[in-house]
């Protein structure tokens, strides 16, 4: 520092200690949250006892990437990708079509009972997941939807309560006057939604695109619950396949088992970098900090 | 392929997928296996020649957790056999919603087969037979052949006793190096296994208990425990769970020189490369012996089944034939020590086959509180009871709390009776035995 109080470093300039330091701290926090990452990774590139050993290894003498072919070996892989592709690619289509379409109708259309109607829609958000499970399985056995992809794909096209929130507190961001313009223009209520919503949005589309894609992805529950045959099963099944391999001794393949989860990650991680820039404008302006 | 074809089959096979599988037939079997890979592969491998032979069509659903039975059992498609815990057992057969097998399995072979305590095992409280299990193992302690002869000592034989273990584990227990590294000790025993060391010490826990009882060679054995760690001969329990290490890499590494453990243990087998052996459990002088034997839970069928026949046969090929569950120890006519032996010839002469055959002729059944208590009561118990245990292995409760807590736990367990007693659906049978726990405790005031 020089004496009149500028930095010698010019490129510095303006860089204040408390921000190099806010960013230290944050880098450090952050830092933690990739340890579980990092040691799954490194686990996936050990042998079985290696996980075990004290000191934890964290750089593998010699890396095991024969363990990913093992993964892959371990279980029909290939299938359980494709079952797992079809279901997140139709939940994802159908969950923005009907999302985008409802949040629409509650963010630009005035009728009785609307805000009512958003509250009820807001408040299913409420119920727990097993408060409604045996009562939508025995619904879905009845319909013969037991052992089919259908239980998982159709609820995806009556809306999410949260997308639903999320996009409607997106689409009040968007002036109306844009509305106005287009309606003098001539157009109806759909072609505003299609041709002036729809791409404003895009911020709050790639979120929710992250968030369905994520959860679909990573969904086991559902999948166990409704799928009986293994050649349906999807990748969390196969995940939960290879936890245990041994009878009796229920002993894990931890390596194995961590080479897998690495290979079910990678999606998530693409479909996050891709979607990185638009995802944090849209949780910004769709007000979910925090 | 033109553009439209490949469209029409990526359409064909999304179609196969949300097609229903549900095409059951009259002679089709659903079996709700473990969700293992290499099981679920072996099986379907093998089904086929059993539907050859047969008729018989298994279908394999796998999964593991009580969600999804509960939910199919509701919806009136229960699979056909599922796996019930001992636990889980009564409930299901107190209300009607598993088959008792002697109904299915009158005037067949496979119950001759049978060693007797295996359909014991799979008897409730009303006399009926709801399960069949399909695997069961007991308890020996493992140790280091050249530890032992390292320190000049020979390794224990089916007489040893407590006293001899803990002598024994003195001698082979080595201080850590100034660094802190190098250190063993003599033995290692997790505390899932106490409760088979109490059956050695004369311990009577009946299966199928509603109320908690702590006998006094119970407390006693407590105490033994307690005093190996006091010693400094065995882990604290504490550092060994956060060190995270498995009961096999233990031995292996010589941190420990003796180890309780399963028998057979196929992850033990594997895993060691140093010379080793295994004896029975250690015996308590006076005391009959009465060798840990695990059978915690068995394959049922389910009450709602098409074709109880049909099912029967499925539920014996499963244990009798499928290769994943051979050799099976619950059959008499079976060498299973042999088929042991030939799979893993190291087990040859190690001492497996005497540990083995002890615990057949001193069977001493299998004292886990999670199956000596039956359904209606394990709730109430465990929540209670685990609590408190996992402070006296931490050394911060005296065994005395234990006991004394035994009333008030008791208390809590009988309102979970009065409750059953209350449920309609339930069989006579089993609302009797409720009600005679309640009136046990009501005459007992030490309960």
């Amino acid at each position: 520092m020089r004496p009149d109080g500028r930095s010698q470093f010019p490129l510095l300039a303006g860089i204040s200690l408390r921000y190099v330091g806010t960013y230290a701290a944050l880098m450090l926090l952050g830092s933690l949250f990739l340890i579980p990452f990092l040691w799954m990774l490194s686990v996936s590139l050990q042998d079985a006892q290696s996980m075990f050993a004290q000191p934890f290894r964290w750089i593998p003498d010699r890396p095991r990437w024969e363990n990913y072919a093992a993964a892959l070996s371990a279980v029909p892989f290939g299938r359980y990708l494709f079952n797992t592709t079809v279901i997140t690619a139709s939940v994802l289509g159908l969950t923005l079509f009907s999302c985008t379409l409802v949040a629409y109708g509650f963010s630009r259309l005035r009728f009785p009972g609307r805000d009512i109607l958003f509250a009820v829609c807001i408040a299913t958000m409420m119920l727990p997941g097993q408060v409604t499970m045996i009562p939508l399985y025995v619904a879905y056995a009845r319909l013969g939807w037991v052992d089919t992809y259908l239980p998982l794909i159709v609820p995806s096209l009556f809306g999410s309560p949260f997308y639903i929130f999320l996009l409607r507190q997106f689409f009040l961001t968007i002036p109306r006057e844009y509305d106005e313009a287009a309606l003098l223009d001539g157009a109806g209520r759909l072609r505003i939604y299609w041709s002036i919503v729809l791409p404003l949005a895009r911020p709050a589309l790639a979120t929710v695109t992250l968030f369905c894609f994520i959860g679909t992805w990573n969904d086991f529950f559902g999948p166990l619950i409704y799928l009986n045959s293994p050649e349906k099963a999807t990748l969390t099944l196969g995940l939960n396949m290879l936890k245990s391999q041994v009878i009796g001794s229920g002993s894990v393949q931890w390596h194995i088992l961590m080479a897998a989860s690495v290979l079910v990650m990678l999606p998530n991680i693409l479909v996050f970098f891709i979607a990185q820039k638009q995802f944090i404008r849209g949780i910004q302006i769709g007000g979910l900090r925090g | 392929m033109t553009r439209r074809a490949r469209w029409l089959a990526a359409g064909a096979l999304v179609l196969s997928g949300c097609s229903s599988g549900d095409r059951k037939e009259l002679q089709e079997v659903e079996y709700n296996c473990p969700a293992n890979a290499v099981e679920i592969a072996v099986l379907q491998r093998e089904i086929s020649r059993f539907e050859a032979d047969s008729g018989i069509r298994i279908k394999l659903n796998p999964f593991s957790g009580q969600d999804k039975l509960y939910a199919m059992m509701a919806a009136g498609k229960a699979p056909d056999i599922f796996y019930t815990s001992s636990t889980m057992r009564d409930r299901l057969a107190a209300e009607d919603r598993i088959l008792d097998l002697r109904s299915v399995s009158r005037g067949d072979s496979l119950p001759g087969r049978l060693w007797p305590h295996v359909i014991e095992n799979g008897t409730s409280v009303d006399g009926g037979w709801y399960s069949l299990g399909n695997w069961e193992f007991t308890c020996g302690v493992y140790y280091r052949k050249d530890l032992f002869s390292e320190a000049g000592l020979s390794p224990p034989d089916s007489s040893w006793t407590w006293d001899d273990m803990v002598s024994l584990a003195r001698k082979l227990t080595r201080p850590p190096n100034p660094d802190g590294r190098g250190g063993r000790y003599g033995i290692f025993i997790g505390s899932h296994f106490v409760e088979a060391l109490e059956l050695m010490n004369g311990a009577r826990l009946p299966r199928e208990m509603l109320l908690l009882k702590i006998p006094a060679e119970s407390a006693d054995l407590y105490r033994r425990y307690i005093a190996l760690m006091d010693e400094g001969i065995m882990p604290d329990l504490l550092r060994m769970q956060a060190l995270g290490m498995q009961p096999a890499q233990l031995l292996e590494n010589g941190k420990v020189a003796m180890l309780v453990e399963a028998v057979p243990n196929q992850s033990l087998i594997e895993a060691m490369t140093e010379p080793w052996g295994v004896a029975p459990l250690p015996r308590f002088p006076g005391k009959e012996p009465a060798y840990f034997r695990s059978a915690s839970g068995g394959l049922s069928i389910s009450a709602s089944t098409r074709d109880p026949a049909a099912a029967w046969k499925a539920l014996k090929w499963i244990v009798t034939q499928a290769s994943t569950y051979q050799p099976t120890p619950v059959l008499r006519d079976i060498d299973f020590a042999g088929g042991w032996e030939k799979r893993y010839p190291q087990l040859r002469g190690n001492g497996f086959r005497q540990v083995w055959d002890l615990s057949l002729k001193h069977n001493g059944g299998d004292p886990r509180f999670f199956v000596r208590f039956s359904s209606w009561t394990s709730g109430p118990i465990l929540e209670r009871l685990q609590p408190l245990l996992d402070q006296v292995w931490a050394r911060k409760k005296p065994v005395d709390s234990l006991l004394a807590a035994v009333p008030a736990i008791n208390s809590e367990v009988r309102r979970e009776l009065a409750v059953m007693a209350g449920t309609t659906t339930l069989k006579p049978e089993f609302r009797e035995k409720i009600e005679q726990a309640l009136k046990e405790m009501h005459d007992n005031s030490a309960l």
